[in-house]
């Protein structure tokens, strides 16, 4: 690989990771098709790179936001046994199908994805109505307000329903699949947003890895590939978290939107 | 109040636990693209990805083909989500919490499992 070959992946690696932190959205959604538009990677290759990036970037944001008390373990290890059993059905799956079908799936999603966000943006609820005599109780303090909230999980089968298909669309295709859980927490099941986003980022470490081993033992890993991409996502997760304290949540949202609406055409007729 | 103090020492121990994995792999994974640069002519890529055993055993014979300290790299990386689970399991265990124990430790034998099954 060459050295400017080498730059451009890390760099890569640090504007998904980036934007990914801002939006909330694990690396997956961009680092997949960065890899296969600009590098020419191959799908399967793609998409192992991603599951790496989404385990670095759970787990840095998950040590940072379960020391901060948000992270509902109990509801998300409940949650795992369902992501985690979609997950592995979606790594088997992605193994025996082409790249190009592999490829037409992920501008589907890309184009479900950048729906969502701005869904997302105009229907999530910040701290919602507290749920009482639901199941999994919990607390945190808002560090905005300094406030304690209080809350409890409506509809835990609907959560259930979702993660295993979030698992599924994780192991299939590479992404986090937080996109999909974290408004199913917070409209479905009523849980604030801090407290499902903190959560999701828990998770879907957990759920990468869930399919991880599938491509190693596929030899999709390539590791002059996937250790400058993963570096640089972790890099990037870092800035992003910084960043996006000083920037406007909803101008952000519209343009990579946008963007992934583009990038979905492109994927999808590649 | 003794519930909540074991709580707190517990998600520490979590966040702990990320942390060592996080920096352990990013730290291989550095090593080895630097490694990499410095010698890239003596560089082989295998036509397969290596069985875990043969990476670990390859890096504790202190070996520094770049090649290897870069998958032990990302096999710790991969591998710290399992360590999370289990220390949530341990977590759990000592705020005497019998049933997420046991929920934690389903979900850290789906993944033992696809692992075992993946490498056979």
């Amino acid at each position: 690989m060459s050295a400017g070959s080498f730059l451009l992946l890390i760099a890569g690696g640090v504007a998904t990771g980036t934007i990914g932190a801002m939006l909330g959205l694990g690396g997956g959604v961009f680092l997949t098709p960065f890899l296969v538009l600009v590098f020419n990677l191959p799908m399967h290759q793609a998409i192992a790179t991603s599951i790496l990036a989404v385990i670095a970037t759970s787990s840095a944001g998950a040590a940072m936001n379960v020391e901060r008390q948000i992270v509902n373990l109990r509801l998300g290890m409940t949650m795992e046994v369902a992501t985690v059993i979609g997950a592995i059905f979606g790594g088997l799956t992605a193994n025996v199908l082409s790249g190009d079908i592999l490829s037409k799936i992920f501008a589907v999603l890309l184009l479900s994805v950048s729906f969502m966000m701005i869904w997302r943006m105009r229907h999530s609820r910040g701290i919602s109505t507290p749920v009482e005599a639901g199941a999994f109780p919990a607390s945190f303090t808002d560090e905005a307000s300094g406030e304690v909230i209080s809350y409890s999980v409506a509809r835990v089968p609907w959560v259930m329903v979702i993660s295993l298909i979030a698992g599924n669309i994780s192991g299939l295709l590479g992404v986090g699949g937080g996109i999909f859980k974290v408004p199913a927490m917070n409209m479905i099941s009523g849980i604030p947003l801090k407290a499902a986003a903190a959560t999701s980022n828990f998770m879907i470490g957990v759920t990468a890895a869930a399919s991880a081993f599938i491509y190693f033992a596929h030899g999709h890993l390539n590791p002059l590939i996937a250790s400058p991409a993963a570096l640089g996502v972790l890099l990037g997760s870092f800035l992003g978290v910084r960043i996006n304290r000083r920037i406007k949540g909803a101008y952000l949202t519209w343009i990579f939107a946008a963007v992934l609406f583009l990038i979905s055409v492109k994927m999808f007729w590649r | 109040m003794e519930s909540v103090a074991t709580r707190h020492i517990v998600e520490r121990w979590i966040g702990r636990t990320l942390r060592i994995g996080v920096w352990g792999s990013a730290t291989l994974m550095a090593l080895g693209l630097a490694l990499a640069w410095s010698s890239p002519g003596t560089l082989r890529l295998p036509s397969e990805n290596p069985h875990p055993a043969d990476v670990f055993h390859s890096l504790l014979s202190g070996s520094l083909d770049p090649v290897m300290v870069m998958f032990a790299g990302l096999l710790c990386l991969m591998l710290t989500p399992f360590l999370r689970v289990l220390t949530a399991a341990a977590g759990f265990a000592a705020e005497k919490d019998r049933t997420f124990v046991i929920v934690a430790l389903v979900v850290f034998a789906m993944l033992l499992g696809e692992l075992v099954f993946s490498l056979q």
